[in-house]
């Protein structure tokens, strides 16, 4: 129900604040098509599908890149589990929409075909990094959306 | 998708005529929760009944144990404990249901494999709804 104590001008500000964030997320490739997708599938049996997605990639993902880590700081190299466990973020980034991560990780994925362990190494350096900014972003985004209220999501602003 | 044998292009046919209905009983297996959480929400948007397993083994005893009956599974094909083409093989050979490999890369050795073990589709993730409903 509309709550008429609530000023409608912060709303609309509030929702214009979301439909630029988020296009700025698309313009500046960190999220794909997939992303939308995802809120095509939020609907009333589960209206907050894209923030427990999300945050579960986010919960998941750090324990992968610490895998990965510590297999890279492993002697003699296991280039198989390096590529199985990149093989994994790969799908789970790329299931949120995470397009630049998911590109990383096919660029990690051929040095472990190369047995190019520095290859790897930068490679990982840059996902903690893309990690570390999508986190970021993602998070201040569902912020604004949660203030925003249950009444709508930003299901139909598009690119 | 690449050529694929005999019966398996009929089967590829019904569920081109849409010759399975709604409530279509789907096994997925994935270890990855995110995957797994994301392709249960798409094959329930299209009004098919997923179960979700995180590993093959489970996913086999489940099938075994016959208590549930499930009409297809989709599984990807690099899990930790035993691999998606394995587990192809081992629901081929004890049963006869349709199994579509999914996996993050379109590699047509991946898919070739996938296809000389018996899978009757390959699907690339992330997995969009036409592909399913198709």
């Amino acid at each position: 129900m509309m709550d008429l104590s609530e000023p409608t001008m912060d709303y609309s500000n509030l929702r214009r604040q979301i439909t630029f964030m988020k296009k700025s997320f698309f313009d500046q490739g960190y999220l794909d098509e997939q992303f939308n997708q995802l809120e095509e599938l939020q609907d009333e049996s589960s209206p907050n599908f894209v923030e427990e997605v999300v945050a579960l990639f986010l919960k998941d993902s750090p324990r992968l890149l610490s895998n990965i880590e510590q297999t890279i700081g492993k002697y003699p190299q296991d280039f198989y589990r390096l590529d199985s466990l990149v093989h994994q973020l790969k799908g789970s980034g790329s299931s949120i929409g995470a397009v630049r991560m998911k590109n990383e990780c096919s660029v990690f994925k051929a040095h472990c075909n190369d047995r190019n362990l520095e290859g790897c190494r930068r490679s990982l350096q840059k996902m903690k990094r893309e990690h570390a900014t999508l986190k970021q972003k993602l998070e201040s985004y569902f912020q604004l959306l949660r203030q925003v209220g249950p009444r709508e999501h930003a299901v139909n602003s598009r690119k | 998708m690449a050529t694929m044998g005999g019966d398996r292009r009929q089967m590829m046919e019904d569920v081109a005529e849409d010759k399975f209905p709604e409530g279509l009983r789907i096994l997925v297996v994935d270890d990855d929760r995110v995957c797994l959480m994301v392709l249960e929400a798409l094959l329930r948007r299209c009004k098919y009944q997923p179960t979700t397993v995180m590993d093959a083994k489970t996913a086999l005893r489940m099938l075994m144990a016959g208590k549930q009956q499930f009409d297809l599974v989709i599984t990807d094909v690099r899990m930790p404990d035993m691999d998606g083409f394995k587990l192809l093989e081992l629901i081929r050979l004890e049963m006869d249901l349709p199994v579509i490999m999914l996996s993050v890369d379109c590699d047509k050795k991946v898919v070739m494999k996938g296809i000389e073990h018996g899978a009757s589709d390959f699907m690339v993730k992330p997995v969009r709804t036409h592909e399913l409903k198709n």
